[in-house]
């Protein structure tokens, strides 16, 4: 039985009636009594009407339980429509929400083991075999420390953007191709078949981060949170434009904006064969927009303390530094997406299995670039931008152009098979 | 400038609970990103050390010195011991005056290390900040063999000094030297090799020679700028070694601005100081006698002093380091003593370095003088 | 210094960092493993009564007055009972090379730590042997 809106409408008029009908009884019948009031005969038809009023009542439970379950049964049968429910689970499970999270704790540990490696220890150790359980501890403690949120901070704003941040940053996995199967939106059986604006789509999405770090230091109330936050906006205005127009190189070759398509046309030659300039903009660039060490100066903790940060406490301060190890995985799985050929890789191994290889590689040489140079000043971010990245890129992008018309054989290498 | 720039300044306190400000404060007015005031706040990390030196006798002062600046402890209780010595006139055996200054150019090195290890973390490499402090390990490790204690050593005493040279400790003064010297290049790469490392520092905390001595500033702050200003070979102390050898005062001369300094400056001649260091310590080793290291009288000797005045002074790492002791006639302990820190001029040398520079470069000018707040509130 | 040097530059420190990654590490596990303590350490004392002559040059050669004697406290024939305070103590060695009857000596271990400031100060029953608590944790012993 699915529900009809326009039956239930239809059934509306005949409800209202009724009880207007009832209403007009209830008034209506001292009036209506004959003869000398009886007391005992009113007595004796009270139980009546008490029943009655139980039996409308439960008319009305009645009716609504049927409603919920009807309405559960209705979404129960959309959900196990085949491609209904592949989506669902491969949203909520598998490329989706849960893969993603347990990756990003992965991708915590990874990075500090680094690190710590880079820097002559050992990282976390004790919790768990080599300390893979360091991140829920870590988690444990942050969430149980006390929130403080200081007088002068918009309360609900400093209370949202965190997890808004945190949201935003998440959303673009959707489009990334993690295998030819595999695949949120994008993958040949889903209701999505080839989203074919998804590269677009994630600058888009991204394009808000910078907004929110902005947000949160402007609502913190303090004066090193407000300049961070400016600083992160200054580093989004610097490097966002490099990195867009580095990432026009990949979607000409392949002739197309899809994520999917672009690694599609990737079977026969990774594209960091042909554009290795374009794979270093783009790596610098997206070091610059996540805001990471060199270009740390939104978070410069030997100037401004802990930039946008600084007055974010307990469950806040857990949630934006996950957003930005979230955003690295991105950038990582961006570039892998659209220089390194995604899923595309030794034959034997499934789809995802390749990307995330490639996905390790890159986000370990993501982890040593950062963590070599020393931190710019905000103006040098944007000279190193502007004056290096910038022409570098639309140099490729023209270099791309003219390859594509003038040299025969690249267009059915790039297209892939 | 004028007033109305002012009007829009907003005013920033770096410290004293900030993450790179450890016991200091300074109140920096901000126009935009430019600092345009900057007023260094001192008192943080008081201690009142001078007056605890009036309650404790001439072989118990040093180390209350000590504990003023642990990174170059040694060099922090010397002047103690020297002002002691002058007062008394002792004499210090051959030995124990070469022993001094080997510990005292080893105890150098290590602060540097030290120092490298905080400024590349101020500007922002962690890796830079972590890679100098495991070599200083090694530093550390051979005081420990010779003394007992990694950071206060409490090595000299009026007289000559505590401890004998092992041949353990000199095997393991061996291999921290070596690894200083062998891991040069890296940080030569690192440091001054790093293009954003050049980007952040060149041009940078800006000041000539005139004005380092008019601030008083000292040490290697002023050695930066071209001025061989150098006590170990201006005034040697006699009862160190520097005199017996042969040696250059480390200065630098940048042949694009002769006689001024920036803090890419500096970082070279911090550089230049560890090998000049190095090399005073190869070769006082070859020359290190046999016998006494201390004389056998100063622990009776400084039991009761006679009425004087004694000023002892040593190049230290950070600048001239100096105490002077006043002392009444049979006192057990000094009357009155001043401590000179170096880096008391060096931090109120920032009220004029910073104006004009962009805030982010205020760790950057920090850092590279070098200051430890435990010197200018003692 | 051109564009082509800065990026010599940039891979002679990429090479730096990565040679890194696969060094081993410099540091141990504390806890569990402890370093070489050469012998001549400052840590804690001890205090050795048999050969004590209430001589009290220790205390008088302490520049923090961290030492408290009590002579009427004897054991033997003139010894003494030494009240050692860490929380004032400083590790400088002094009492040591004060004492000429060789009675007093820094011992290797440095990890003093208790719950209570009180518990720092070491009696007399504390500074004459070197038994301590062995660590447990997740049901190990160490040290
Ligand atoms: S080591 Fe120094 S501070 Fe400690 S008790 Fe002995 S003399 Fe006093
Ligand atoms: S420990 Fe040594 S210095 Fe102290 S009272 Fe005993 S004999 Fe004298």
């Amino acid at each position: 039985m699915q529900f009809d809106v326009f039956t239930w409408l239809g059934g509306l008029w005949d409800w209202v009636i009724g009880v207007l009908l009832w209403l007009w009884g209830f008034l209506m019948w001292p009036f209506l009594w004959e003869g000398p009031f009886d007391f005992f005969a009113w007595f004796g038809g009270l139980w009546d009407w008490v029943l009655g009023i139980f039996l409308w009542l439960w008319g009305i439970v009645n009716w609504l339980i049927f409603w919920v379950v009807d309405f559960v049964n209705w979404i129960w049968f959309l959900v196990s429509l085949p491609e209904n429910f592949m989506f669902l689970f491969r949203a909520i499970v598998f490329p989706g929400l849960i893969f993603i999270l347990l990756a990003l704790i992965f991708t915590v540990w990874y990075t500090r083991k680094i690190w710590a490696r880079l820097q002559d220890r050992r990282g976390p150790m004790h919790m768990g075999k080599y300390g893979g359980l360091q991140l829920f501890a870590d988690a444990i403690k942050l969430m149980s420390k006390e929130i403080i949120i200081p007088d002068k901070a918009k309360r609900w704003m400093y209370r949202i953007l965190p997890s808004l941040l945190l949201v935003i940053v998440m959303l673009p996995f959707a489009f990334i191709p993690w295998d030819p199967y595999w695949n949120i939106l994008g993958s040949p059986t889903s209701p999505f078949p080839d989203l074919s604006v998804s590269l677009v789509l994630v600058f888009a999405i991204l394009t808000a981060v910078p907004v929110f770090s902005l947000l949160i230091g402007w609502v913190s109330g303090s004066k090193y949170s407000l300049i961070g936050g400016f600083r992160a906006a200054n580093n989004q205005f610097a490097a966002e434009i490099p990195m867009v127009i580095s990432s026009v190189g990949p979607a000409m070759l392949a002739g197309s904006l899809s994520l999917y398509s672009i690694v599609m046309a990737q079977t026969n030659i990774w594209y960091i064969v042909l554009l290795p300039i374009n794979f270093i903009t783009f790596f610098v660039a997206a070091i610059a927009s996540v805001g990471t060490f060199p270009f740390d100066a939104p978070v410069a903790d030997s100037e401004i303390i802990f930039g946008w940060r600084t007055e974010l406490s307990g469950i806040y301060f857990t949630v934006v530094y996950f957003a930005e190890f979230a955003e690295q995985m991105l950038y990582s799985a961006l570039m892998v997406t659209l220089f390194l050929g995604g899923f595309n890789g030794l034959p034997f191994l499934a789809g995802i299995v390749n990307f995330a290889i490639k996905w390790l590689v890159v986000f370990f040489l993501f982890i040593v670039v950062t963590s070599s140079f020393y931190r710019l000043r905000q103006d040098q971010v944007v000279h190193l931008c502007w004056k290096y990245l910038l022409p570098l890129s639309i140099l490729n992008v023209v270099l791309v152009m003219f390859a594509l018309v003038y040299i025969p054989g690249l267009v059915p290498l790039v297209i892939g098979g | 400038m004028s007033p109305d720039i002012l009007d829009e300044s907003s005013v920033i306190w770096f410290g004293p609970q900030h993450v790179s400000a450890h016991g200091w404060a300074a109140k920096l007015t901000i126009v935009g990103d430019y600092i345009v005031e900057c007023d260094p706040n001192a008192g943080y990390f008081h201690r009142s050390a001078e007056k605890c030196l009036e309650f404790r006798n001439f072989r118990q002062g040093s180390m209350i010195l000590e504990r003023i600046c642990m990174m170059e402890a040694f060099l922090a209780e010397y002047p103690y011991i020297a002002a002691v010595e002058k007062i008394v006139d002792l004499e210090v055996p051959e030995r124990a005056k070469i022993m001094r200054t080997i510990m005292m150019e080893f105890n150098r090195i290590h602060s540097l290390q030290f120092w490298w290890g905080q400024f590349a973390g101020e500007l922002g490499l962690f890796v830079m900040l972590l890679w100098p402090w495991v070599d200083r390990e090694y530093s550390l490790d051979a005081f420990e063999e010779l003394t007992g204690s990694r950071h206060t050593v409490s090595y000299a005493t009026p007289g000559g000094v505590k401890y004998d040279f092992t041949p353990k400790f000199l095997a393991k003064m061996e291999t921290a030297l070596k690894l200083v010297k062998d891991r040069m290049p890296v940080f030569n790469d690192m440091l001054a090799g790093s293009p954003t490392f050049r980007l952040r520092t060149e041009g940078v905390g800006h000041y000539t020679a005139k004005q380092a001595l008019k601030w008083g500033l000292s040490g290697p702050n002023i050695k930066a700028c071209g001025i061989p200003m150098d006590l170990r070979k201006d005034d040697p102390d006699p009862n160190l070694a520097y005199d017996l050898i042969d040696w250059e005062v480390p200065v630098i001369n940048n042949e694009e601005h002769p006689g001024e300094s920036d803090a890419f400056d500096r970082l070279l001649q911090r550089f230049k100081e560890i090998e000049t260091s190095l090399d005073i310590i190869e070769k006082l080793l070859p020359i290190l006698p046999e016998g006494p290291i201390i004389d056998p009288k100063a622990r009776s000797k400084t039991n009761r002093l006679p009425e004087g005045e004694g000023y002892g002074r040593v190049e230290g790492t950070r600048g001239v380091t100096s105490v002077w002791l006043k002392t009444m006639a049979k006192a057990q302990t000094p009357w009155r003593a001043k401590i000179r820190g170096p880096c008391f001029a060096s931090y109120y040398s920032l009220k004029h370095i910073v104006p004009g520079a962009r805030f982010a470069d205020f760790p950057a000018i920090f850092g590279s003088l070098d200051p430890y707040p435990g010197w200018w509130d003692r | 210094m051109g564009f082509v040097g800065n990026l010599g530059d940039i891979f002679r420190i990429l090479k730096h960092t990565f040679r890194q990654v696969f060094r081993r590490p410099f540091t141990y596990f504390y806890p569990f493993e402890d370093r070489e303590y050469p012998e001549t350490t400052r840590g804690r004392h001890i205090h050795i009564r048999e050969t004590c002559t209430a001589c009290a040059a220790c205390v008088r050669a302490c520049p923090v007055a961290a030492i408290r004697i009590d002579k009427e406290d004897k054991k033997f024939e003139k010894d003494c009972a030494l009240y050692f305070d860490y929380t004032r103590c400083l590790f400088c060695g002094d009492c040591v090379r004060a004492c000429r009857y060789e009675a007093l000596f820094h011992t290797p271990i440095v990890d003093l730590s208790e719950g209570d400031r009180d518990d720092l100060i070491y009696g007399p029953d504390k500074i004459t042997t070197l038994d301590r608590d062995p660590l447990e944790w997740r049901g190990r012993r160490f040290r």
